[in-house]
This record gives C-alpha cells, sequence and structure tokens, in this order.
C-alpha cells in the first residue's frame, strides 16, 4: 500500500486492523489479554474528541475500535492531544517523552503499564507503518 | 503474606478494614486517604519505605499507592493484590496526586464527600502526615469534597494489639536475644579489644539476620552502640554506632533492633568493660535495681505519669535521681509507629498523655536512661513488654544485668 490514508479514518483503520494481525502475532504480544485506548483531544477539523481502543485476548488482535465520544472502558486509557499522538506516530516524539512531559496522560494501573510497554511500542510500530496523511 | 488462622503470626487484615469502614460509617466518612507509615503498616502488612498513600472505601478493599519502582515488591509483600498497589511516577496522569485524587473521584462518582486525613504533628521523624502541598493539592483536585482529619480512627484500633501482632514482636524480640548472645560471645575474654562500636553493631546485625531478622529497623541509627563518655550524654537516648574503639574500664551499652513481619524487637543491654571501679558498680546496680523495679510495676491501669513518680521517688530513696532520665515507655507498634503511647488526648497535641491509662494488651517499649556525664558512663533499657492486667511480660528474654566484661 502506497497510497496515504486520512489519520483515523475507516480507510486507516481497517489498514491498521490488518496490519496488526499479520505482523503482531500471538507470541510477539506475549499472549497478553488487555485493552488500551488513545483518546485523542482537539481532533482536527472541528477540534472534537476521539479514540481508538485496542483489544488483545491471550495475545490475539481481538477488536479495533475508532470512534468519538465516550471509548469502551479499557485497562489502560492514554490521553492526549491529536497532535502529540500524530508527532508520535510519525517517530518524532517518543510516548515516553511525551508522558514525561504531560503531554499525553495515562490512566490504569503504572505497574502493569510498565509490563506491556514493549508491547505498546511494537504496536505503536506498526501503526507507524501506515502511510498516513495527518 | 500471612494467610491462614493456624499461622502464630497471622492477622486479618480484611477485619482491620472492615473496623476502619465501620469508624468511617460512624463518623460520615466516604474515604480514608492515610499517609502515615504505621497505617501502611497497619494496614497492608507490607513495608513501604518511598511517600507512600492508602486510599480506603466505605466498602471493599484498600489501595496503596507507592513509588513505582516498588509498588510490584509491596504487593507480593502484602496481602492485597497488585490490582490494590499501585505505582505512581513522574509521568502524565501517574503522579501521586492526580492518580490518587482521580481514583477517590471514581470511588466517590461525582458525589461531594468527607475525605478522611492524616494531618497532625510528631516527634518522629518518618511519621508521615500529610503535608501542607499535598493537603493544598488534594483539597484542589477533590474540590468540593471536605478533608477532615481522621488519623484518630487507625490510632485507637491499633492500640491494643492482636495476638498475631504480639507473637510478631516476641519472635523480633527472640531474635534480639539472639544478636545479643552473639556480641556477648564476641566481645568476652578480651574479645572487645580493637573492637570498635560500629564492629559491634556489625556483630549483632549478622547474627540477627542469620536469625530471620529483616531489618534493624530503628531510625535512630539501626543498632545503636555507644562507649565510654557516649554512653552518659545527657538525657541521651539516640546513639548511632561510631567508630569509638572500645576500652577496657569503660562502659558499653548494646541497643539492639530486629524486625519479623513488621513487628519490632528493641532491647538494650549494658556492659561494663573491665576493671570497672566501685563507683562504676555502684552506678550499674542502680540501674538494674530500678529497671527490675519498673519491670515489676508495668501493668495494666497505671499511667506514664504515676509510673515515673513511682520510680523516681524510689531512685531519690536510692540516691541516683540525679542521674534518671525521667521517662520509662516510648510508644510501639507495627512498623512506622515508635513513639507516642496511646492517643492524641494529652496536654501537649502528638506527645504521651502522661495520664493515658495503660490497658491489657498493649504493647509498649519499657524505656530507660540512666546518664552521668560527668562521670562518663550511662546505661540504656528497652524492651517491648506486653501489658496484662497485673503484670507486663517481657519479650526479650535476655538476662537483665550489667556484667563486667574482661
Amino acid at each position: 500500500m502506497t497510497e496515504k490514508v486520512k489519520y483515523l479514518s475507516p480507510e486507516w483503520r481497517d489498514e491498521a486492523e490488518r496490519r496488526l494481525k499479520t505482523e503482531l502475532p500471538p507470541e510477539r504480544m506475549n499472549f497478553v489479554t488487555s485493552s488500551m485506548s488513545n483518546i485523542y483531544q482537539n481532533c482536527p477539523p472541528d477540534g472534537s474528541e476521539k479514540y481508538l481502543y485496542f483489544k488483545f485476548e491471550e495475545g490475539r488482535f481481538a477488536e479495533l475500535l475508532i470512534g468519538t465520544g465516550v471509548s469502551p472502558k479499557p485497562e489502560f486509557a492514554v490521553s492526549g492531544d491529536y497532535k502529540t499522538f500524530a508527532s508520535i506516530t510519525r517517530g518524532e516524539l517518543s510516548a515516553q517523552k511525551a508522558l514525561m512531559t504531560l503531554k499525553l496522560k495515562l490512566k490504569g494501573n503504572m505497574v502493569k503499564a510498565l509490563k506491556l510497554a514493549s508491547l505498546a511500542d511494537r504496536l505503536n510500530k506498526v501503526l507507524a507503518t501506515i502511510p498516513t496523511e495527518y | 503474606m500471612t494467610n491462614t488462622s493456624n499461622d502464630p503470626y497471622f492477622i486479618d487484615f480484611p477485619k482491620r478494614i472492615q473496623s476502619i469502614q465501620a469508624q468511617m460509617q460512624r463518623e460520615n466518612i466516604d474515604v480514608y486517604l492515610g499517609s502515615r507509615l504505621r497505617t501502611l503498616s497497619w494496614t497492608t502488612d507490607a513495608f513501604f519505605p518511598w511517600r507512600s498513600f492508602i486510599v480506603i472505601p466505605k466498602e471493599g478493599l484498600p489501595t496503596a499507592f507507592t513509588f513505582v519502582i516498588d509498588a510490584a515488591r509491596a504487593a507480593d509483600d502484602s496481602w492485597l493484590d497488585e490490582d490494590h498497589v499501585f505505582g505512581f511516577a513522574p509521568m502524565g496522569g501517574q503522579d501521586q496526586i492526580e492518580q490518587i485524587s482521580e481514583f477517590i473521584k471514581e470511588i466517590l462518582n461525582g458525589k461531594k464527600s468527607r475525605i478522611g486525613i492524616e494531618s497532625g504533628m510528631s516527634n518522629y521523624l518518618p511519621e508521615g502526615w500529610l503535608t501542607h502541598y499535598e493537603y493544598q493539592q488534594f483539597a484542589a483536585a477533590l474540590a468540593g469534597c471536605e478533608l477532615v482529619n481522621a488519623h484518630t480512627i487507625i490510632d485507637r484500633l491499633a492500640l491494643i494489639k492482636d495476638a498475631g501482632t504480639i507473637n510478631r514482636f516476641k519472635e523480633a524480640s527472640r531474635i534480639v536475644d539472639v544478636g545479643h548472645h552473639a556480641v556477648l560471645a564476641a566481645i568476652q575474654n578480651g574479645g572487645y579489644k580493637g573492637m570498635t562500636e560500629t564492629g559491634i553493631a556489625g556483630i549483632a546485625a549478622l547474627a540477627m539476620r542469620r536469625a530471620g531478622s529483616e531489618w534493624e529497623w530503628s531510625f535512630t541509627g539501626g543498632n545503636e552502640i555507644a562507649s565510654g563518655y557516649r554512653t552518659g550524654y545527657a538525657g541521651g537516648a539516640c546513639t548511632p554506632a561510631t567508630r569509638k574503639e572500645i576500652k577496657a574500664g569503660e562502659p558499653l551499652m548494646v541497643d539492639i533492633h530486629a524486625t519479623f513481619k513488621l513487628g519490632l524487637g528493641d532491647h538494650s543491654h549494658n556492659y561494663l568493660i573491665g576493671p570497672a571501679t566501685k563507683r562504676q558498680r555502684w552506678h550499674a546496680d542502680n540501674f538494674v535495681s530500678i529497671v527490675k523495679k519498673t519491670l515489676e510495676a508495668y501493668r495494666a491501669g497505671i499511667t506514664p505519669s504515676k509510673l515515673a513518680e513511682r520510680m523516681m521517688a524510689f531512685a531519690e530513696t536510692g540516691g541516683f535521681a540525679d542521674y534518671m532520665v525521667p521517662g520509662f515507655e516510648h510508644g510501639i507498634g507495627m512498623l512506622g509507629d515508635e513513639w507516642r503511647i496511646g492517643l492524641n488526648d494529652g496536654p501537649f497535641p502528638f506527645w504521651t498523655n502522661p495520664d493515658h491509662i495503660y490497658q491489657e494488651n498493649e504493647v509498649l517499649i519499657c524505656a530507660m536512661q540512666y546518664a552521668c556525664p560527668d562521670e562518663s558512663i550511662g546505661f540504656r533499657y528497652e524492651n517491648p513488654i506486653v501489658l496484662h492486667k497485673d503484670h507486663c511480660e517481657e519479650m526479650s528474654k535476655f538476662p537483665l544485668g550489667i556484667e563486667e566484661i574482661s
């Protein structure tokens, strides 16, 4: 795929799902069962809030939802500005630095989150390969 | 974690939480936010060396919050599972104020409520009262809620010790006795020559660790060893070991500490490194006599002031009142509870009430200090005791005496 898709659009979601399923088999996800929502604030063009909800069951990719309003309750929620998430996906900013500089906020058990940090990195790296228009 | 009622060290922590929650209900408190080390120990059964908090809801399990690097270990040690021990860190949404206040908001579900906090002062540095800054931050984050001082809930419930707690103290005291035997074996028959106070502290520590102690817990310097003039500081009751060499003709004070499952051992024994003078022997005999007298006097129903009056009268009669520090106790509980006796109901806020009436199954440290700085001599006695109706039980069994070591 070389054609760019709009970030967080239905097309981007479908491509994300396809890549996550093929590139992150259960063993690469340490057979984890967890869920996470990215909460995007100030999304263009109208400043609305969107969410991107991931769910893994025993390492198997189970669900990927994009929507507006309230996300399904995840184990972890990461919230921040749309531009911050876009910078992370483009590889300009690390998620860790964004958290440490208050550009992102994490909600959930931090100890468990630390155990899953490397998995989140793997997931973000896959998403970063999608040709995306922000 | 101790989890069976057949275990002599078993403590029913869920029952403790339910007791707190019952009292919260009586005081119309929706959430209790504990910050004192003593509260953390008493409710979680784990050691929390970092700034930590516990949130106790009206119903259900409490959740502890500590520095993220130690949260997994604390959860492993506690009866609480990892879903009830959270780690905080300087990250968005994860700093202690936001993490805890958001957690409390979820519990309250939008209701403007009364939140119990722990505010006060202490002579004991690691107490852990909510700081002014923390109070301001929580008050702002929990706008609309009323923060009320509620530490007495824990203090009252923790006053009388249950069997598991007492047994933990007894085991810690047994371990301390192992340390004392090791020190005696090392210093006698000329063994003291060339030794330093820090060396003796280490001998005790090694023996106690081998016997199962987790830590020489005291904030006053771990194992407190003093020799010569250092035993006789005026009012002295805190002697972290130094590199001072043990010398013939000097007194030696060995005040050592062990920890067993957050129960604390604390026993001080004294020696005269021979040859002792008649005057030194006189001082030593005075001290042993008043320790015996004090231990005979301790029981339920007595108060710190009555006991002090009686003992100081005894010292006056014996002609050594000038050398006695007129205090005979300090408080003790699970790790972090080390200073005040009883509740905060005395004439000086957050100090021991001299008219506190001791009750059965209170545990305290019988603590006495003899100090004669002009003659470079002093002694200390400390021993955890449990109070019964008509006597006290000394937990450390190392024989009372001040032996001359040759």
